[in-house]
């Protein structure tokens, strides 16, 4: 019996809390009631009988005799302001619902009039048509923009969250794309924040969209890093270390293991990436040779040259083990320089080589020149580094 | 090019059937998706009593990119220089497919009116505005004068 007194106490509750949204006049008159109402509610209940009980006047008089255990409504999370509806809106909203499910919706922005279904909004209620959010992600995710697509409503901040793009897009490559740039191997340009991923084994970056030149590796400006003197291969010690506590030479040593990991790891993946450099020239020198530029023996320089790149980003990915365990003092600025210098030649043998559009016939070219100068390089330095580092294992 | 999609052509019948007040827009006989637009300078502003020529054009992606719209009358404003370029931001990374021919034109003449120096393209303009703002306001009337008075 109590079970069911309850209930009726409990739905008895929610009426006078709406009516307490209607009328706050009225509510504080209840609520001058409410006092008395406990107080008799408590007494009548230990003795109470089904017969004798009254259910029209417990209605009325009662209000909220749970309200000891009850907390106060801006402490309930879930608590919202809301409004009740008058007949009138309800029968409103019903008939423009009927109108709007049963006839057509327009898209405003292909102009199209489609059955409400077609239709998708992110939760600022902007309806757009599938095909139009459809083509509107191919397009941003084609530009680069992976991160922060915005509604397409007019000024509207609210974000698109991955799963409403993913289920929207009806390009699989394009999703194969989306979630690479979104989760794996990006950097975003320094400059506008596009994302961009390697497609070869070169560091030396360029923004598709603004046309910035960046290093992958420091997101530095390319300039810095071109002609004289390659900083980027080069850990910066600090040279107080000694002096700081404990839990700081640890934290540097980490940075300092990281810094040429990180630079190691870099080189052999885009070792992998010059594989696919060098099947790219394998069907560019057939191109060309098919489209008259050039004979297949001029343009050969390009395999060379490919293979030579393969072999020095061998040699660099492992001058970086060895130049973490070396110590200090002149031998590892020497090889530091050296390494740099090798660097910068690779960077910028990579570059050329992944847009070579010319062959060497006649005019003088950077790009043959290259590889001799590289391989000087290499044979003079970079193998007796690999052997030094082998014997020093 | 496929052929023109049903936004361009509704937008299109709509410009031609309520134009906007002080804006004419009209495709081009030979490309419909090419306009050439006649905006009139808004009142109490120094552009007033001008007519001033646009080029209005829809790229392919349309409506997913932002029309490419360029003033073809010299027009003495700090956000458009001497190319006729406008510095607008619904013209460039605020574009949103939810707005129309209709809206980028009324933005333009919005612009003619608070013309904004903070974020000048003309930077020669800019400058004058921001040092002797009633020198520059005479200027613009003078070239609304000389180049868009109506005949």
């Amino acid at each position: 019996m109590a079970n069911i007194n309850k209930r009726y106490a409990i739905s008895g509750l929610e009426s006078t809390s709406r009516r307490y949204k209607e009328d706050n006049k009225m509510s504080v008159e209840m609520k001058s009631q409410d006092s008395d109402n406990d107080s008799e509610y408590d007494q009548s209940d230990d003795h109470m009988e089904d017969e004798d009980f009254d259910y029209a006047s417990y209605y009325d008089n009662d209000t909220d005799d749970l309200d000891i255990d009850k907390p106060k409504k801006s402490d309930d999370p879930e608590y919202f302001e809301f409004k009740l509806l008058q007949v009138e809106d309800v029968e409103r909203l019903l008939n423009e619902e009927e109108a709007t499910a049963g006839g057509q919706h327009t898209c405003p922005v292909c102009f199209r009039s489609m059955p409400l279904r077609d239709f998708f909004s992110l939760v600022c209620g902007h309806l757009f048509c599938r095909e139009c959010w459809d083509v509107f992600f191919q397009i941003q995710i084609q530009q680069g923009i992976t991160t922060g697509i915005e509604c397409m409503g007019n000024e509207c901040k609210i974000l698109a969250p991955e799963d409403f793009i993913c289920n929207i897009l009806s390009k699989p490559e394009l999703r194969d794309k989306y979630t690479q740039l979104s989760f794996t191997d990006h950097v975003k340009c320094p400059k506008c924040h596009v994302c961009i991923e390697k497609n070869g084994g070169c560091n030396h970056m360029q923004c598709t969209k603004c046309k910035y030149n960046f290093c992958w590796m420091c997101l530095g400006d390319w300039k810095t890093h071109g002609s004289e003197y390659y900083e980027c291969s080069r850990y910066k010690e600090n040279p107080n270390i000694v002096n700081e506590s404990a839990h700081a030479q640890a934290r540097e040593a980490l940075k300092k293991y990281l810094f040429y990991f990180e630079r190691y790891e870099n080189h052999s993946k885009s070792l992998q990436l010059e594989e696919q450099t060098l099947m790219k020239i394998t069907t560019r020198i057939q191109e060309k040779v098919m489209n008259q530029t050039g004979t297949w023996i001029d343009w050969q320089y390009l395999l060379d040259a490919a293979a030579l790149l393969r072999k020095c980003r061998y040699t660099l990915q492992y001058t970086y083990p060895y130049a973490y365990y070396m110590e200090k003092g002149a031998r590892k600025q020497l090889f530091e320089y050296q390494q740099a210098q090798l660097e910068a030649e690779v960077e910028n043998l990579s570059w050329k080589v992944e847009r070579a559009e010319i062959t060497d016939r006649g005019a003088p070219n950077a790009v043959k020149r290259f590889p001799r100068s590289i391989k000087q390089y290499w044979v003079t330095n970079s193998l007796q580094m690999v052997i030094d580092f082998l014997v020093y294992l | 090019m496929a052929g023109l999609p049903r936004r361009i052509i509704k937008e299109t019948q709509r410009l031609m059937a309520e134009p906007v007040p002080g804006i004419s827009a009209s495709p081009d006989e030979s490309n419909a998706r090419y306009f050439h637009v006649l905006v009139q300078g808004p009142k109490d502003s120094p552009y007033e009593g001008g007519m001033f020529k646009l080029e209005l054009f829809l790229p392919e992606e349309y409506p997913m990119s932002a029309p490419k719209v360029r003033f073809m009358t010299k027009i003495y404003h700090p956000n458009i220089d001497k190319l006729g370029r406008i510095c607008l931001d619904i013209l460039k990374d605020k574009w949103s497919p939810a707005l129309q021919i209709r809206t980028v034109l009324l933005s333009i003449q919005a612009l003619l009116s608070a013309p904004n120096p903070d974020d000048p393209l003309a930077n020669d303009v800019a400058e004058k505005w921001k040092v002797d703002e009633k020198a520059a306001i005479e200027e613009a009337r003078n070239w609304t004068r000389k180049y868009a008075s109506a005949q």
